[in-house]
């Protein structure tokens, strides 16, 4: 349970940070607004129409594809780290399951899924 | 490690995989129709050399206990393969009208993976997994029909109720683990926790995921819309291919994993069988779309099968495998003659099945006799199928439940003779439909082999009883 | 990390499960509550590791809070809406029958589970050799290999379904 405890203390100290980041400012900030300021995009373009528009699907199919290799990740994880122990079968059988999902790739690169049109 | 014990699944998954390769490398414009031929061809031989396959000696595990070969998985594993097989075979013209025809292939080959799996399944990871493959593939398919709004549905609703009962399922594993430690069935039923509540409560879930997947009352609640809007074949596999693996899954999980529990069991599944048979049979009566009667009337074909599981005898086993044979067989006659149908009159209300007699009289002959061995009329092999399931569930005392049966299959005749009226009256609109000779293969095979099996029905019994007796001993 | 503060930190992360939860429900804004969806899940995420399932809880931060609310963020964005006010209501017809039977659910399985002689308590807890993660090598690369290889076909069978659906969609 220690080992975790770090992560714990890891977590808290990340939290106290950015907080205590936006409390600061705002006690010790000078306050002059103008127009200008308080405009939503200081500097840059005015936004021009509505923001919610209905956005492509190949952002879906991207997302789908990283969601299948993320998904390996985590199979290949546990192999990795034991790599030294498991010997040639697992490596085999890692082979097998990173071919099947390589014809996913290639099928998905193939009929166009991973190009922007 | 065995690995001859898994030749099928690797042959379907190789034939799978090398279609998606082949269509990548085929030019866009070329047609997807050999990809069917080489697909019926690699699954044909396959079916065929599972013959070989049964034996009378000890049954082999692929590994530690997990995966086992015996004849019973062999059985439904041919079961499976027929099934798509004639699927295939019959809708080759309508996947040619599909967009994404080669995917299709090669998800019901995913899909037929994951049935056979089922069929093999002998511990709770594998089975879970095996399912997922299953359903997953059929989510997909169901939606196939791109151009089509009900397809949409069909999919969409499909995948809800899907995933909650996945959801239930996995829930009721992790109970079962919870108390076994273990996945495997074998240690499951020797538990010493087994009748604990956390484990009874697991038992209910699984059951229930389960019977969601057989579409069983009141958890059929998704079957008769996603069979409306699902592409014909789909709807087809999804009768025949997934409710047959849900059985056989079930009932190695009812007499292998809840072995000590299956006295207690089976009042319970008399209860949901009869629930199903009158359910089932009143529901279709009223509907308009031939699909939707075939969605309730499979749900009361279900009805019929859990008849069997009652008995919990060899006899009763052998009756299911018998019944799932021959409702595979019949279920292919009709869903060839709605998938053309379908194809040719874009629709498939009873209006579409006027007169369907003279405009393509195979058809109407073959929905006839698949429609009777469905109904269980004497000549067809319905007959002698549900003869085996009521005769051993009243040896083991549940005469109320043949009898509810037998009135229910009686009552099943009035909406499929009114199917058969439709086709042979009415005004004919003068065309034609011509069929294929693929079509034509498979609608005769399925005709025939209903006949055949029901007037001589010791063949296909023998082979039944191979199978149930090496798995109940 | 001594074990009176294990109890603490168990109740803080499941209030904060179960609250994230209830705002996931009741947040007219389907994104609010997408995003309340990460809170929930790297909830969990610290119930693994109270358990000492680390390899678990790295997992469902990785894939859970990470992609699979983005995923769930980006299929709201790809289908239209003029506003994204009031995209979540709550069905109030079966609201009723809906509690009633989740109530008895609760109810019954709260009893099962605080009767149960069989739930590992501190008492009984198996535990493994090694780490969690080289237990899972273990157990996928062996004894579940098959499951393991099937697997890879899950996702297969999943990809190639959902880019054929969404391609589909895309050219209608």
């Amino acid at each position: 349970m220690s080992y975790f405890a770090k992560i714990f203390i890891l977590l808290i100290a990340a939290t106290i940070f950015p907080i205590m980041a936006m409390i600061v400012p705002l006690i010790i900030q000078p306050r002059q607004p103008n127009k200008e300021k308080n405009s939503q995009y200081e500097c840059g373009v005015d936004t021009v129409g509505r923001n919610i528009i209905r956005y492509r699907i190949s952002y879906f199919l991207y997302a789908i594809i990283f969601v299948v290799f993320d998904v390996e990740t985590i199979f290949l994880f546990p192999w990795a780290v034991k790599f030294n122990d498991l010997g040639l079968f697992a490596l085999v059988e890692m082979f097998i399951f990173a071919g099947i999902l390589a014809i996913g790739l290639a099928y998905a690169w193939k009929k166009g899924a991973l190009t922007w049109k | 490690m065995n690995l001859y014990v898994i030749y099928p699944e690797i042959t379907v998954l190789v034939l799978a995989l090398a279609l998606i390769i082949i269509d990548l490398l085929l030019p866009s414009e070329e047609t997807r129709r050999p990809l069917g031929y080489i697909t019926i061809l690699v699954l044909s031989i396959l079916a065929i050399s599972l013959f070989w396959q049964y034996h009378l000696t000890i049954s082999a595990y692929f590994y530690q206990g997990l995966f086992y070969y015996d004849n019973y998985a062999i059985f439904f594993k041919q079961l499976f393969l027929l099934a798509v097989i004639l699927t295939v075979l019959f809708s080759l013209q309508y996947i040619d009208t599909m967009k994404y025809s080669s995917e299709f292939y090669s998800m019901i080959l995913f899909a037929l993976t994951g049935m056979m799996i089922l069929a093999s399944a002998n511990d709770f990871l594998t089975f879970f997994i095996g399912l997922e493959l299953m359903t997953i593939s059929f989510y997909a398919l169901s939606g196939f029909g791109l151009t089509n709004k009900k397809s949409s549905e069909a999919a969409i609703k499909y995948l809800i109720i899907g995933s909650l009962s996945t959801a239930v399922t996995l829930y009721g594993i992790s109970l079962i683990y919870g108390t076994a430690h273990s996945f495997d069935f074998a240690v499951v039923c020797k538990n010493p926790e087994f009748f604990s509540a956390l484990g009874i409560a697991g038992m209910m879930m699984i059951t229930a995921g389960i019977f969601f997947k057989m579409s069983i009352i009141p958890f059929h609640m998704w079957a008769p819309d996603t069979y409306e809007g699902a592409p014909v074949p789909v709807t087809g596999l999804l009768a025949m291919g997934s409710k047959a693996a849900a059985i056989a899954v079930f009932m190695r999980i009812l007499f292998e994993a809840f072995f000590p529990a299956a006295d207690y069991f089976m009042p319970v599944l008399a209860v949901f069988s009869a629930i199903c048979m009158i359910g089932g049979n009143i529901a279709a009566m009223k509907q308009k779309n031939i699909k939707r009667m075939l969605a309730y009337s499979s749900i009361a074909q279900a009805g019929y099968m859990m008849v069997g599981i009652c008995a919990a005898s060899p006899q009763g086993l052998k009756g299911v495998l018998f019944y799932a044979f021959l409702y595979v067989l019949a279920n292919t006659g009709a869903f060839a003659v709605v998938t053309v149908v379908a194809l040719e009159k874009k629709g498939t209300d009873y209006e579409q099945f006027t007169a369907l007699s003279q405009s393509a009289p195979v058809l109407a002959m073959v929905m006839s006799v698949s429609l009777l061995s469905m109904a269980g009329i004497p000549p067809t092999a319905g007959f002698a199928g549900k003869l085996y399931l009521f005769m051993a569930v009243v040896e083991h005392g549940y005469l109320w439940l043949a009898f509810v049966g037998f009135i229910m299959s009686m009552l099943s005749v009035y909406y499929y003779l009114k199917v058969v009226r439709v086709m042979y009256t009415g005004k004919s609109d003068g065309s034609t439909i011509t069929i294929s000779g693929a079509v034509r293969a498979a609608v005769l095979i399925s005709m025939t082999a209903t006949v055949v099996f029901g007037v001589w029905p010791q063949y296909l019994s023998m082979l039944t009883d191979f199978a149930a007796i090496t798995f109940l001993r | 990390m001594n074990n009176d503060l294990n109890p603490a930190l168990f109740y803080f992360l499941a209030a904060v499960m179960l609250l994230s939860a209830l705002a996931i429900v009741y947040c007219r804004n389907l994104v609010y509550s997408a995003l309340f969806m990460v809170v929930c899940f790297l909830s969990i995420a610290g119930l693994y590791a109270m358990i000492s399932a680390d390899f678990l809880a790295a997992v469902q931060i990785m894939v859970y809070a990470g992609t699979i609310v983005i995923l769930i963020v980006l299929c709201i964005m790809i289908t239209r809406r003029t506003t994204m006010e009031r995209t979540n209501m709550p069905e109030k017809k079966y609201i009723l029958r809906a509690s009633v039977l989740a109530g008895l659910l609760f109810f019954l399985l709260a009893y099962i589970f605080v009767n149960s002689e069989v739930l590992p308590t501190t008492n009984n807890i198996i535990a493994l050799s090694g780490d969690t993660v080289s237990g899972l090598a273990d157990l996928l690369l062996g004894h579940y290999m098959l499951a393991f290889e099937i697997a890879a076909v899950l996702l297969l069978a999943a990809m190639i379904g959902a880019v054929v659906l969404a391609k589909g969609a895309d050219e209608k």
